[in-house]
């Protein structure tokens, strides 16, 4: 009631000088603004990664020469490994009862053309047949490969939406014939959308069958992946310790050497990505910080000149009967409405900015509600913050000394 | 009882290195429905002393009651209670938020002990009436005469009831008629029963007034009741 009132007088104090309250609102907005931009961007970033990553379950994990590499100097370790070999799988299967399924997998880049029409830098994977049963893409039309004509090296293709648009527009692309890299191959089935990520079109893909694959574009050097299914989320290190015994068994590692080899899961890649980030995004979210903070002293130094100014004015209430609590409120009320109106305001700007920001650099965002959190909460606490100095300044005045201000 | 009472009240100020006493051993009391003037020439301590009676200030040394309760010792807050409840304060320069109109300005002590706005509406307009100014609600202090803007004050002083009003200095802004005018509106208000302290510098002034404390140098000089004959002079309707 009482603070309803004490309110109005805040906001109609505000009213009064017009200029320089938009003035000290403008300092807020760039500061809100600016932080929350970094703060959107950084994480339609991350929702991008983390969708990308969806493609691994939970509880999928891949055997990999490489593995997660964080120095050169494990880089250039790693290099100088034996690939992975096809007959590690077989061996998985057999010495992981834990593991529900074990597929082989390679990929390049690969040229697709269908008579005239050609795409370029497309995903070419060769799979084993049970590949969709642990990776999240969905059949849409047609059928995947079988494991017959994976043994016999059939060629036969499963592609992504991507390719289906751009060189079967409007038509049906099961049962006809593409190119890739000059081998034909027959179309057998489409996946499902997926959308894209990052600059890297999820659906520009094709998998054939592994065999296949080896057949047409091999190289022995090249490693093959093994993508392995747990059987439940918690049986995954278990089902990993397995995998190690067998692949450092048939490797031949020395009990006191490390893996000639190296595990990834979903879980993994994002804490390595967010490691390598993370002092970027600290640093960031500091800079723009830093706008933030300015406009905080801007409203301090503002409110300091303002309870200056109207010193008589607060010896006048207090003659008749504000107490130290009805001031404080007052111009607590007035850096809040400040901070706060700057705040709503920069949300909104930081947020387009920070979508603007994403559409740049070619990958989806939903507005992030974080975002407008932790806006408002920054600004309210700025409010609050550089704003009780001057507040307590206003309250502690003697009445006396106040109403003899000139 | 009387309304005021105090007892040897000291105020000393600290001015860089020097003790300077304003007030030196003041006892006087005052009783409910008075009508006081406190004369004295500037510097002699009649600011500082209403200041203490309006509870803007609380003394150095000795004892203040007002309505029997002992306010020499309160807190900021508490102070704040009974000049809201217990005083209302005239000023010579009016102090008025020139922002605000003048319901506005006479509301403000009713929004600070929380009346409901239904009552504070009720009492604001009760507060304007008695002092002629129920048609000028609306204008903001800028917009009315100097006697206007002074009356405005007194209904702020008196829209909470209190059991006092002090008033300092309320005609050293005016001119004589506007003066005479607000002089006149005391006496009414006197007669209507309320205990009012004027502080002032003009022997004119004083004598509208019952009775008239001398203050020279922090001390109380004289203490006198005014004539017949000098109230006539002035002009009272007696």
């Amino acid at each position: 009631m009482i603070l309803w009132e004490i309110l109005k007088m805040a906001a109609s104090a505000l009213r009064v000088n017009k200029l320089r309250t938009s003035l000290t609102l403008l300092g807020i907005i760039i500061g809100v603004s600016s932080v929350i931009t970094i703060i959107s961007a950084l994480d339609g970033l991350q929702q991008s990664i983390e969708s990308e990553l969806e493609v691994l379950g939970p509880s999928t994990f891949i055997v990999t020469k490489f593995g997660i590499i964080m120095s050169e100097e494990a880089f250039l370790e790693a290099l100088k490994r034996k690939p992975l070999k096809y007959e590690y799988v077989e061996a998985v299967k057999k010495g992981c009862d834990l593991c529900t399924e074990v597929a082989a997998d390679v990929d390049t880049r690969a040229e697709v053309k269908y008579r005239e029409k050609k795409m370029s830098n497309v995903h070419l994977e060769g799979g084993s047949a049970n590949l969709l049963n642990i990776i999240d893409i969905q059949l849409d039309q047609g059928r995947f490969f079988s494991e017959e004509e994976d043994h016999s090296r059939r060629r036969v293709a499963f592609i992504g939406s991507a390719l289906q648009e751009e060189l079967f527009p409007g038509l049906d692309p099961i049962g006809k014939t593409i190119k890739i890299n000059n081998t034909k191959f027959e179309i057998i089935g489409i996946a499902k959308k997926r959308g894209s990520t990052f600059n890297d079109n999820a659906d520009a893909i094709a998998i054939i069958p592994y065999n296949t694959f080896t057949k047409y574009f091999g190289d022995s050097r090249r490693s093959t992946d093994i993508v392995i299914k747990a059987a439940s989320v918690e049986m995954v290190q278990p089902a990993m310790d397995q995998v190690r015994v067998v692949l450092r068994a048939m490797r031949h590692v020395p009990y006191d050497k490390e893996d000639d080899f190296g595990i990834v899961t979903a879980d993994a890649i994002m804490a390595a990505l967010n490691d390598i980030t993370k002092y970027l995004r600290m640093g960031l979210v500091g800079i723009s910080s830093i706008a933030l903070i300015v406009g905080g002293i801007i409203i301090m130094n503002i409110m300091m000149v303002s309870v200056t100014e109207r010193t008589r004015e607060i010896g006048i209430r207090k003659s008749i009967g504000a107490r130290q609590k009805d001031v404080l409120i007052q111009f607590m009320y007035e850096s809040l409405i400040l901070s706060m109106t700057g705040g709503v305001i920069g949300i909104a700007i930081g947020v387009i900015l920070g979508k603007v920001l994403i559409s740049l650099m070619n990958f989806n965002m939903t507005p992030s509600l974080s975002a407008i959190m932790i806006g408002l909460a920054i600004s309210t606490g700025v409010g609050l913050f550089f704003g009780i100095y001057p507040a307590m300044k206003a309250a502690r005045l003697m009445p006396v000394k106040a109403l003899s201000y000139e | 009882m009387p309304l005021i009472e105090t007892r040897d009240v000291w105020k000393t100020y600290q001015m860089g290195t020097v003790q300077v006493n304003a007030l030196m051993g003041i006892t006087i009391a005052i009783e409910k429905g008075d009508y006081v003037a406190i004369m004295g020439p500037s510097g002699s301590g009649k600011s500082t002393l209403m200041n203490l009676i309006g509870c803007l200030d609380t003394p150095t040394k000795g004892e203040y009651y007002l309505a029997g309760s002992r306010v020499s010792e309160l807190e900021d807050d508490e102070l704040a209670r009974i000049r809201n409840k217990q005083i209302g304060f005239v000023f010579q320069t009016f102090n008025l938020m020139p922002r605000a109109s003048a319901f506005h300005n006479v509301e403000l002590p009713l929004i600070y002990n929380g009346t409901p706005k239904d009552i504070r509406h009720e009492k604001v307009i009760r507060a304007m009436t008695s002092v002629d100014l129920a048609d000028r609600m609306n204008h903001r202090p800028n917009e009315l005469s100097g006697g206007q803007r002074q009356r405005v004050a007194i209904a702020r002083a008196l829209v909470n009831e209190p059991s006092l009003l002090l008033a300092d200095e309320p005609t050293g802004n005016l001119d004589t008629k506007t003066g005479q005018e607000i002089m006149n509106l005391f006496s009414r208000l006197h007669k209507e029963g309320n205990t009012i302290i004027i502080v002032t510098h003009e022997r004119e002034v004083a004598t509208f007034a019952r009775r008239i404390l001398m203050i020279r140098d922090g001390q109380i000089e004289s203490d006198e009741v005014v004539s017949e004959t000098e109230k006539l002079a002035n002009g009272t309707k007696l």
